[in-house]
């Protein structure tokens, strides 16, 4: 099973996802990143997604509940870079991710939660 | 219409469905499906496979003419038709049908595939082979095999090497063997030696005493006898036979005294000086010597003087011992200086707790490199004017002995022509000793002569042991009212000697003083002193409280 690395920017979190997720690698993402939040007192988490080309039910299901997870540990998360053939098949598998921020791009993922956080101190 | 069979994957795994998706997004690819479509088919799979996968579940890629037919065997026995997995597959995909234990989804083709020939299309997916879990498990056996063989090829060259080494302890092991020999032989040679170098000194300090006793009996019937004839009543003599006689009888009292000096060196050697000390009025002792030895002075043209001071009055010291080194040293001063005076001077030195007793002479001194010799056994400075011109050149190594059996100093300083000073140093402090008996358990020598020069005056004896065995013979013997233990002994070492101390109901309640070169290894409670740079009062004070603590 690969491991997602966690990368620190400032008060932020980067999580490139860069392989194929299976289950296994996604649920180990979400119980390692809530130990990094914690431990580093991340007020943002961004989850890179340009990569990864297949999402099914489970794993959108999965990045809601990091979504969610992320907001009770007081950071914002956003979810950028999904690809359009996976934005259709979610659409299709009717899974609108309601609870889960999403930006086109890192940049764009990162003046968000600036915006965010600048509304919300 | 007949489908023909792509690639076949077991999912008896979760990870099994990852890999079937990945081969199913690989197969739509190649059977010319659209990016989207490829992405709609491997997630569907995702959907479906997450809920057949468990063993025994197995599924086939086919491909039909205008349909890419995925077929998932299961052996649920509960329906899948209302499942959630189903649900989702049927939106990604254009047909999915259930009959027993199967799962067929079924993809529709466009009219003109561009898609490869059925035989590169199955090459394509057995590319991606190594995701199935078959042949991940031959690639691991594989792959452990090889490590298997590394391991053992690992573990020759350990042998060998571990071979080797042991050869090389081997070696090592009869050579330090070889030297230990040698190192016993050495020891076992010098032990000899030095037991007989012992034997001889015995010999030696034997011959001295016997011979010299054996020597004083006639030589005392010769002096009586020459008294018998000499005195009132005998007959009379020629002047010739009186003046003859009288020699006779000076040579003999020469002789008389040459073999007490033997005698008493003798004992010196052997370590039988036992001081006894007392009360001692200094000022009394000196005026003894003053009138006792003016009489052997013959010339005139000398001045014999004393002067004791007040505080160095009353010594406590062997009255005999003192009287002694005093009398040689007088003796000394007077044979060899012809005019000017010799002065016998006594102060107290409060600093170091000492009588300092100076014999100075104002005669022809000692050329410095003879100092040191002229306390050698037998050593007279050669050339030398002397005034009696007699004498066994015993005189200054016995006086030396005596003072440092008392536990003081005696030392010589010398101007050639101008005079002689001896100055002899001895513990003084007023009143009896406070303790009885001390007992110093040390290995070494050297130390142990230290102590007993510390402690002379504050105890009336004091014992010596080179080793833990021989204290407690020594403390079963006779009692100490302190003893002083060094750590580091052969044998019984100090922690073993104070331990069986403790357990014996007659030693435990002895004070204890370590000394010893390690005052950081000592045992907890007791008082602790360090042998280097010892001093008295230290050593002292270290004792009172010792035995102030028991008491």
């Amino acid at each position: 099973m690969e491991r997602v690395p966690i990368l620190k920017l400032g008060d932020l979190l980067i999580v490139s996802i860069q392989v194929d997720l299976d289950d296994q690698t996604v649920l180990a993402l979400k119980e390692d990143l809530a130990e990094v939040v914690v431990a580093r007192g991340a007020r943002g988490v961004i989850i890179d997604i340009s990569a990864v080309e297949i999402v099914d039910s489970f794993t959108g299901r999965m990045l809601a509940t990091i979504a969610e997870m992320c907001r009770m540990l007081d950071a914002h998360a956003v979810v950028v870079g999904m690809r359009p053939a996976v934005a259709i098949t979610l659409v299709e598998l009717g899974l609108s991710l309601g609870g889960v921020r999403t930006a086109l791009n890192l940049e764009k993922g990162v003046a968000l939660l600036d915006h965010v956080r600048g509304a919300v101190p | 219409m007949k489908a023909a069979e792509l690639i076949r994957v077991r999912l008896d795994a979760g990870q099994d469905v990852f890999v079937l998706r990945r081969l199913g997004r690989a197969a739509a690819e190649l059977a010319g499906l659209e990016p989207q479509d490829q992405v709609r088919v491997a997630t569907a799979l995702s959907e479906v496979g997450r809920e057949v996968y468990g063993p025994g579940a197995a599924a086939v890629i086919a491909l039909g003419d205008d349909e890419l037919l995925i077929t998932l065997n299961h052996e649920k026995r509960s329906g899948l038709a209302g499942s959630e997995g189903v649900r989702l597959a049927g939106r990604l995909v254009d047909q999915v049908e259930l009959d027993d234990g199967h799962v067929t989804l079924a993809k529709r083709l466009r009219p003109r595939p561009r898609r490869g020939r059925i035989a590169d299309i199955r090459m394509g997916l057995a590319r991606l082979a190594p995701v199935s879990v078959l042949d991940e498990l031959r690639d691991q056996n594989r792959e452990l095999a090889a490590t298997l063989d590394d391991v053992r090829r690992l573990n020759a060259e350990l042998q060998e090497t571990n071979t080797g080494v042991l050869a090389m302890y081997n070696q090592l092991s009869a050579e330090l063997e070889e030297t230990n020999r040698g190192v016993v032989a050495l020891y076992a040679e010098l032990d000899e030696k030095s037991s007989q170098l012992r034997e001889a000194t015995e010999a030696r300090n034997r011959f001295w005493a016997t011979v010299s006793h054996e020597l004083r009996t006639p030589l005392h019937s010769v002096i009586g006898l020459v008294r018998l004839l000499t005195g009132p009543g005998g007959d009379p003599l020629t002047d010739e036979q009186a003046h003859q006689i009288e020699l006779i009888g000076n040579s003999t009292r020469t002789l008389l005294h040459l073999v007490s000096e033997l005698l008493d060196m003798a004992k010196a050697e052997s370590g039988r000086l036992d001081p006894h000390p007392t009360t001692v009025s200094l000022t009394d002792v000196a005026e003894h010597l003053h009138v006792t030895m003016r009489p052997t002075r013959e010339r005139g043209g000398v001045e014999l003087r004393h002067h004791v001071a007040p505080e160095a009055a009353t010594l406590h010291v062997d009255e005999g011992m003192l009287v002694t080194i005093l009398r040689n040293l007088l003796s000394n001063a007077l044979k060899f200086t012809e005019s000017g005076e010799v002065r016998l001077e006594a102060r107290a030195d409060d600093d170091r707790g000492e009588a300092v007793i100076t014999v100075a002479d104002t005669g022809i001194g000692i050329p410095p490199e003879q100092l040191k010799r002229v306390f050698e056994d037998f050593y007279q400075v050669p050339g030398s004017f002397q005034v009696g011109a007699r004498g066994t050149g015993l005189g200054l190594p016995y006086a030396r002995r005596l003072a440092e059996a008392l536990g003081g100093t005696l030392e010589l300083s010398s101007t050639q022509g101008e005079g002689t000073t001896a100055t002899l140093r001895l513990p003084h402090h007023g009143g009896p000793p406070e303790a009885e008996r001390v007992l110093v358990a040390d290995d070494d020598e050297v130390f142990r002569a230290a102590a007993r020069r510390m402690l002379h005056g504050f105890a009336a004896h004091v014992d010596e042991a080179a080793d833990g065995a021989a204290a407690l013979e020594a403390m079963a013997a006779e009692p100490p009212d302190v003893i002083l233990v060094d750590l580091l002994m052969p044998r019984v070492d100090g922690h073993a000697l104070l331990h069986r101390m403790a357990e014996d109901d007659r030693l435990s309640r002895i004070p204890v003083v370590v000394v010893t070169v390690e005052p950081q290894h000592a045992p907890e409670g007791r008082a602790v002193l360090s042998k280097h740079g010892l001093r008295r009062d230290q050593l002292i004070q270290a004792i009172r409280q010792a035995r102030g603590g028991e008491a």
